[in-house]
C-alpha cells in the first residue's frame, strides 16, 4: 500500500491549504469526541451542568462546519484539485457534514441528559446506554485514528465494528421494551432512554460514513453501498 | 464504444503502459511504435487504439511526446529532418508508413488543427475551398459554395462570418481564426481530426467554443487531442492518455484518469506534483 | 541604513550610465552626419559640375537652302545626299553675318564656332519638309564644343579662354549683344548616342544599351534565382553537398566583378563564340555576377514565410509543390522581386565584368536589339571621364546623374513594390 501523501506540490502553497483542511477536521474531530464523552458522562452522572456546558459547545462545531466548507470550497475554485487531491477535498466535505451531525447527536444526548437528570434515581436502561456509549465512542475513536493515518484497513475494521454496534442497538432497544412491559410507570424515562441509544446508533453510522470516505479517499474506491 | 477492461486499485510503477489501451473496434491503432530524431528517441513503444468517433486527449508534461506522437499520425514528421518513425501505425487496417500509401491521401483522411491559428492570408472563402479545389472535391462554384457553407457551419461560425467571406481571413478574432482552421480541416471531410493544443493561443471564451465545438464535431469525427491544460482534457475527451518521457504510462477513460489515475506518474502530473 | 546607501551608488552610477548612452548617442549623429556630408558632397559636385550639359550653346543664323552650294538636286538620290557639302549652308550663312572677315585663318576661326556636325543637323531638317528647298529660314545651329564651354564659363563670370583666339571671343560678344546666340536644351543629349565630339555626344546609345543588357539579366537570372532558391530552400535535402552548394553561392556573391568579366570572355566568347559587344553576352555575364543576390535574397524571402503556413497548407492534404506554388511562393514573391531590382541594381552600374567582354567599344549608333553592338551607361561614364576635351566634364556628370536617378528609381520601385505586396499574417 503506498502511503498517501498531500505533499511535495510544484505549489507549496497548494500543500499547506490541504494540510490545513485536515487538521482542521481532526480538531473538529477531536472536539465532537469530547462532546460526545461529555454528554455520555452527563446522562450516567445525572449532571444537568455538563449537559449544558455540552448544548452551549455545539454552535462551536456548526462554526467549524461552516469555515472548513469553505476552505473546501475556496481549494476547489482556485487549485481545481484532481485524483486523490480532489477525493480528499470531497472526502472532507462529506465528513465534515458527518462530525456535525455526531455533535447534533451528542447535543440530542445532552438534553435527555437534563430531562433524565431531573426525574427519579432509577438505573433503568442505564446498563444498555453505557454499554453502546462504550462500543460507539470506540467506534468514533477508531474512525478518526484511521483518518489520521490514512489508513483503509483499520476503516474496514472499524465498518465492521459498527455491524456490531447495530446487533447492540437491536438488543437494547428489546430490553427497554421489556422495562417498559414490567413497569408502566417507567415508560417516560424509557423512551428518553430510547432516544439516547437512537443517538448513539446515529453517531455509529456517521462514524461508518467517516470510514468510508477514508476508503475512498486511499483507494479511489466507493464502498458506501456494497 | 466498449473497452476491454481489467480492475486494478494500486498505483503502478512500471513503465508498462497501464489502463485501457486497447478497443474492439479500432479506427486507428498503433503497435509498437518507436520515433527517433536523428539519434535521439522521442517514443518508445506506444501501443495504443483509437476508437472510432472518440475524443482521445494526449497530455503530458512539454517534451514527453505527445505532439510527436499525435505528428505521426497523418505523419507530419515526414517533414522533420531525420525523423525515423518505427513500428505499426494503421487506419482500418491499412498501414499508414507503407511505400503504397500516398501521403497527400493520408491527410486528406487525417486533418490537423495547430497550436497558432494559422489560416492563410487569403479570403475566408479560399481558406475553406483550399482542400477541397487541390482535391478535386468540387465540380462547380455550387458545388464549393455548399462545401463552404457545411463547413463553416459545422465550425460554428457561418452566422459570424457569412457576410464576409470574400475578406481575408487574417482579420478575424484568434478564436474566429481557429475555428476557421477546423471549418478549413473537415471541408476535405476527414475521418480523423487531429488537434495540436488547439486552444493554447485562446482566451477563455474562445476556448470554451472550440471545446463545444469538438464536442459536437466528435459524432462525426474521430478527434485525437494534445493539451496542456488538464481541465481541457478532462471536459472534452472520453478517454486520457498520459505520456512521460517518451514512453505512453496510462490510457484509461478521462472521469478515472482525472478522479483515481492508476500510475503513481500520471497521479503526480494531474495533481501537480513533482513527478 | 543599507538601502539609502544602495540608492546613492544607483544614483551615483545612474549618472554616469546617462551620460555614457548620451555620449553614444553623439556618435551615432556624428556617424550619420558624416556619411549623409559624404553624400552630399558627391550629389553637390556633381550637380554642380554636370548641370550645364543639359543645355547647349546655339547660334542663331539665317539659312539659305541653296541646292547649288550643297552640291545636289534631287532630294530622294541618297548617294547624292550622303556626298552633299551640307557644312557649307552654316558657314556660308555665318560669312554673312561676319562680311568683313576676309583671311583665310580668320574665316577657319569663324567656322570653328559651328559644331562639325551643323550641316548634318541642317540635312535632317530639310529632309523633314522638302519645301524649304531654296529658301531662306532663321535657324538655331548648334555652336562647337570649345564655343559652348567658352559661353556658359563667360555668362557664369568665370570666362575660360584657352582655346580661343581673341577675334573669336569678339564674334561671340557681338553675337551676344545681337541675342544671336543663346543656351537651349541640349536634346542631343538624349536622343544621340556617342561621339567625338563633345556637343554632339548623347547618352542614347548607352542607355539602351543598358536596357537590353538589363533585361537579357533579369530574364536569365530571376527565374534561374527564383527556381535556385526554391529547390535548396524547399526540396533539397540537408546534407554535405547542399552545405557545400549553400557556401559557394555565398562565395560567389564576394567574388570581384572582373573575374565574372573573365569567366564571360572565355566561356561565351571563346569557347561559345557569341558575338563581343554585344547585350546578350553582357546579359550573360550579369546574369553570372546577380545569381548568387538573387539565390541568396530569395532564400532568405522563402525562409521568413512563417512555417505554420507550410504545415496549414499540408496538413489539409496540398502536396510539397503544391505548397510552394499556392503558399510559399505568394509570400515570398515580394522580397524576392526586391532582391531582383536590388540585383538589377547592381548590374546597372556594374562596369569592370563588361570592359572584359568588349562592351567599351566606341559605339556611335543605338543599338535596336540583343545583337547589336552597344555599350552600357557606367562604360559610357568611363569612357568620357577619360576623353581630354574639357566640354566631356560636365557630359561626364550629367551621365552620373542620369545613371544615379535610374538607381534611384530602381531602389524606389524595389522599396513601393515590397509595400505593396507584402502581406500581413
Amino acid at each position: 500500500m503506498a502511503k498517501m501523501s498531500f505533499e511535495n506540490h510544484i505549489t507549496k502553497q497548494f500543500d499547506e491549504e490541504l494540510e490545513e483542511i485536515r487538521t482542521r477536521l481532526m480538531e473538529m474531530g477531536g472536539k465532537v469526541e469530547e462532546q460526545l464523552q461529555n454528554a455520555i458522562l452527563a446522562i450516567s452522572d445525572a449532571n444537568s451542568q455538563l449537559a449544558e456546558q455540552v448544548i452551549l459547545a455545539d454552535q462551536s462545531i456548526d462554526a467549524m462546519e461552516v469555515d472548513i466548507d469553505e476552505a473546501c470550497i475556496l481549494i476547489i475554485a482556485r487549485r481545481q484539485p484532481a485524483a486523490s487531491d480532489l477525493r480528499l477535498v470531497m472526502m472532507v466535505t462529506k465528513a465534515v457534514n458527518d462530525l456535525e451531525r455526531i455533535g447534533d447527536e451528542a447535543r440530542k444526548i445532552a438534553n435527555h441528559a437534563i430531562i433524565l437528570s431531573e426525574e427519579n434515581e432509577s438505573s433503568v436502561g442505564y446498563p444498555e446506554v453505557r454499554h453502546i456509549a462504550t462500543s460507539v465512542t470506540n467506534l468514533l475513536a477508531h474512525a478518526l485514528d484511521a483518518f489520521a493515518r490514512f489508513d483503509s484497513d483499520a476503516a474496514i475494521r472499524t465498518i465492521e465494528e459498527d455491524q456490531q454496534v447495530d446487533l447492540d442497538y437491536k438488543t437494547a432497544l428489546r430490553e427497554v421494551a421489556t422495562y417498559m412491559m414490567e413497569d408502566p410507570r417507567s415508560i417516560s424515562r424509557a423512551i428518553n432512554i430510547l432516544w439516547v441509544l437512537r443517538s448513539l446508533e446515529r453517531i455509529g453510522d456517521h462514524a461508518k460514513n467517516l470510514c468510508e470516505q477514508i476508503v475512498f479517499v486511499v483507494k479511489g474506491k466507493d464502498i458506501r453501498h456494497c | 464504444m466498449k473497452l476491454k477492461s481489467e480492475q486494478a486499485l494500486e498505483l503502478d510503477e512500471s513503465h508498462v503502459t497501464v489502463g485501457q489501451s486497447f478497443c474492439d473496434d479500432p479506427k486507428m491503432t498503433m503497435r509498437n511504435v518507436d520515433v527517433f530524431y536523428s539519434d535521439k528517441q522521442a517514443i518508445y513503444d506506444v501501443n495504443i487504439d483509437i476508437a472510432k468517433n472518440e475524443v482521445i486527449a494526449m497530455i503530458g508534461p512539454s517534451g514527453c511526446g505527445k505532439s510527436t506522437f499525435l505528428r505521426t499520425l497523418n505523419r507530419m514528421n515526414d517533414t522533420v529532418e531525420g525523423c525515423r518513425v518505427d513500428g505499426q501505425i494503421c487506419m482500418d487496417g491499412q498501414d499508414l508508413y507503407s511505400p503504397k500509401l500516398d501521403v497527400v491521401e493520408l491527410r486528406a483522411r487525417v486533418g490537423m488543427v495547430f497550436q497558432k491559428p494559422n489560416p492563410f492570408p487569403k479570403s475566408i472563402r479560399d481558406n475553406v475551398t483550399y482542400g477541397p479545389k487541390i482535391h478535386g472535391l468540387a465540380d462547380t462554384r455550387v458545388d464549393l459554395d455548399e462545401i463552404l457553407e457545411k463547413s463553416l457551419r459545422k465550425a460554428g461560425l457561418w452566422e459570424e462570418v457569412k457576410d464576409r467571406l470574400d475578406q481575408p481571413g487574417t482579420g478575424l478574432s484568434g478564436g474566429q481564426q481557429q475555428r476557421l482552421c477546423i471549418a478549413r480541416a473537415i471541408a476535405v471531410s476527414p475521418e480523423v481530426i487531429l488537434m495540436d493544443e488547439p486552444c493554447s493561443a485562446l482566451d477563455p471564451i474562445a476556448t470554451a467554443k472550440i471545446e463545444e465545438l469538438i464536442k459536437e464535431l466528435s459524432q462525426n469525427f474521430t478527434i485525437a487531442i494534445v493539451t496542456h491544460s488538464m481541465q481541457q482534457a478532462a471536459r472534452v475527451s472520453h478517454r486520457t492518455a498520459y505520456f512521460h518521457l517518451g514512453k505512453l504510462i496510462e490510457v484509461n477513460p478521462t472521469e478515472q484518469v482525472f478522479t483515481m489515475p492508476k500510475h503513481q506518474l500520471t497521479e503526480a502530473y494531474i495533481t501537480g506534483r513533482f513527478g | 541604513m543599507s538601502d539609502s546607501k544602495t540608492l546613492i551608488k544607483i544614483q551615483h552610477s545612474l549618472t554616469q550610465r546617462n551620460r555614457a548612452e548620451a555620449r553614444f548617442h553623439w556618435y551615432g549623429r556624428i556617424a550619420i552626419l558624416i556619411g549623409l556630408m559624404a553624400v552630399a558632397l558627391l550629389f553637390i559636385d556633381i550637380v554642380g559640375k554636370g548641370h550645364g550639359a543639359f543645355r547647349a550653346t546655339y547660334i542663331n543664323l539665317d539659312i539659305r537652302y541653296d541646292a547649288d552650294l550643297i552640291g545636289i538636286d534631287n532630294l530622294s538620290d541618297t548617294e547624292q545626299l550622303s556626298a552633299g557639302n551640307w557644312q557649307a549652308l552654316p558657314k556660308t550663312a555665318l560669312r554673312e553675318r561676319f562680311p568683313d572677315v576676309s583671311s583665310r585663318r580668320d574665316k577657319r576661326r569663324l567656322n570653328n564656332l559651328l559644331s562639325n556636325g551643323a550641316g548634318f543637323d541642317l540635312k535632317d531638317r530639310l529632309l523633314a519638309s522638302p519645301r524649304l528647298l531654296g529658301k531662306t529660314e532663321s535657324v538655331w545651329v548648334l555652336a562647337d564644343d570649345d564655343i559652348d564651354t567658352y559661353y556658359k564659363s563667360w555668362l557664369d563670370g568665370n570666362a575660360y579662354e584657352a582655346r580661343l583666339t581673341g577675334q573669336q571671343i569678339q564674334w561671340i560678344g557681338e553675337l551676344h549683344e545681337q541675342g544671336s546666340i543663346k543656351l537651349k536644351f541640349n536634346s542631343n543629349l538624349f536622343n544621340r548616342g556617342d561621339s567625338r565630339e563633345p556637343e554632339q555626344a548623347g547618352i542614347r546609345g548607352a542607355a539602351v544599351g543598358s536596357f537590353l543588357t538589363l533585361v537579357m539579366t533579369l530574364m536569365l537570372s530571376f527565374p534561374i534565382g527564383v527556381c535556385a532558391a526554391i529547390y535548396l530552400e524547399e526540396f533539397a535535402p540537408k546534407n554535405r553537398w547542399t552545405d557545400f552548394i549553400e557556401v559557394n553561392i555565398n562565395n560567389l556573391a564576394a567574388v570581384p566583378s572582373i573575374i565574372f568579366g573573365l569567366l564571360g570572355l572565355a566561356i561565351f566568347i571563346n569557347f561559345f563564340h557569341v558575338p563581343r559587344s554585344v547585350p546578350i553576352v553582357g546579359g550573360l555575364v550579369l546574369t553570372l555576377m546577380t545569381l548568387p543576390t538573387i539565390i541568396i535574397t530569395s532564400r532568405a524571402a522563402i525562409k521568413s514565410v512563417p512555417p505554420s503556413i507550410r504545415e496549414a497548407a499540408l496538413g489539409v492534404g496540398a502536396s510539397r509543390y503544391q505548397m510552394v506554388l499556392h503558399h510559399v511562393l505568394p509570400l515570398a514573391l515580394p522580397g524576392m522581386l526586391t532582391g531582383a531590382i536590388i540585383g538589377m541594381a547592381q548590374a546597372l552600374g556594374e562596369t569592370a565584368p563588361l570592359l572584359m567582354i568588349g562592351m567599351v567599344a566606341f559605339i556611335v549608333d543605338i543599338p535596336n536589339g540583343f545583337s547589336d553592338p552597344a555599350t552600357v551607361l557606367p562604360v559610357q561614364i568611363f569612357l568620357w571621364a577619360d576623353s581630354p576635351e574639357r566640354a566631356f566634364v560636365e557630359k561626364t556628370s550629367a551621365a552620373i546623374m542620369v545613371l544615379l536617378s535610374f538607381l534611384i528609381a530602381m531602389n524606389t520601385t524595389a522599396v513601393w513594390l515590397r509595400r505593396r505586396l507584402e502581406r500581413r499574417w
